[in-house]
C-alpha cells in the first residue's frame, strides 16, 4: 500500500542516481520499434511458400500438447508399436487436414470473400484468446485468483 | 497390427474434427488462394507434431512445457486473425458494400 504520506524521501537530481527497477525502456524500445502496418503491406495473394509455412507453424504448435498427441503418446506406450501409432495416427490428422481444406473451399464459395475474412478472423482471436487463457491459467494458476475468491472456492 | 492402425485412426481423426486446429485450418484455406499450400503445410505440420508424440515421447513438449507451445499457438492466432480482420475492413472500405 503506497499512501501520499509515504516516509520513503524522494530522490533529487544528483550525482549518486539510484538503480531504479522500473526503468522505462524506452531507450530500447525505440530502436525496436516494428513499423505501423500501412495500407498494402499485406500482399493479396500470398506466396506459396508463405502460406505453407504459416499453416504450418500455426498447426504445429496448436496441435504440440493438444489431446490428440496425448492419445497418439497413450496408445504407443499402451501398445509397444509406435511405428503403427503414427502412420495410423499421421493417415487420420492427413484426413482430417483434408476434411479442413474442402471445407474452406465450398466456404469459400457460398460465402462472400469479405464476410469470410471477417467470420475467420474473429474465429481466430477468439481461438488465440481462449488458447493463451487457458495457457495462462496454466501457468499461473494462484497468483491471478484474488485471495478471497480463493477462500471461498476451497472453503 | 490392422486392429491397432484402425483403432489409432478412428481416435485421432475424431479427436480431431471441430477441433481448434481443423477450424484454424478451415479459416485459412477458405481466405487464400492456394489450398494446395494449406493442406501440404498441416499435413507435414500434423505428421512431425504426431512423430514426436509417437516416437520421441513428446521430448519437445516435456522441454519446453505445452502452456509455453499454447501461448506461442495462441499469439499466432491472434496475429492471423488480425491480420484477416484488418483485411477484410479494408476491402469492404474500397468496394461499396451491398446491403
Amino acid at each position: 500500500m503506497t499512501s501520499p504520506f509515504d516516509p520513503e524521501p524522494i530522490p533529487s537530481a544528483s550525482e549518486s542516481p539510484l538503480p531504479s527497477q522500473s526503468a522505462p525502456p524506452s531507450a530500447n524500445d525505440a530502436t525496436n520499434q516494428v513499423e505501423p502496418p500501412g495500407p498494402g503491406q499485406i500482399p493479396p495473394a500470398s506466396s506459396w511458400l508463405a502460406v505453407f509455412l504459416t499453416t504450418a507453424t500455426t498447426v504445429f504448435l496448436a496441435e504440440l500438447g493438444d489431446k490428440t498427441q496425448l492419445a497418439a503418446l497413450l496408445l504407443a506406450a499402451e501398445s509397444g508399436r509406435p511405428v503403427v501409432v503414427f502412420v495410423g495416427a499421421s493417415l487420420a490428422l492427413i484426413c482430417s487436414s483434408l476434411v479442413g481444406v474442402l471445407l474452406g473451399r465450398w466456404l469459400s464459395t457460398v460465402m462472400a470473400p469479405n464476410q469470410l475474412e471477417r467470420a475467420a478472423g474473429l474465429l481466430m482471436v477468439a481461438l488465440g484468446l481462449w488458447l493463451g487463457r487457458q495457457a495462462m491459467l496454466h501457468l499461473a494458476p494462484l497468483p491471478l485468483l484474488p485471495p478471497g475468491l480463493l477462500r471461498a472456492a476451497i472453503g | 497390427m490392422l486392429a491397432l492402425l484402425g483403432s489409432t485412426f478412428i481416435t485421432v481423426f475424431l479427436a480431431e474434427l471441430g477441433d481448434k486446429t481443423q477450424l484454424a485450418i478451415v479459416s485459412i484455406s477458405g481466405t487464400t488462394n492456394r489450398p494446395g499450400a494449406v493442406f501440404a503445410g498441416s499435413a507435414a505440420a500434423l505428421v512431425l507434431a504426431s512423430l514426436v508424440g509417437a516416437a520421441a515421447g513428446g521430448s519437445l513438449a516435456s522441454l519446453i512445457g505445452p502452456d509455453v507451445l499454447q501461448l506461442g499457438a495462441s499469439v499466432g492466432f491472434l496475429i492471423l486473425g488480425a491480420r484477416l480482420i484488418l483485411r477484410s475492413s479494408r476491402s469492404q472500405g474500397e468496394e461499396t458494400p451491398t446491403p
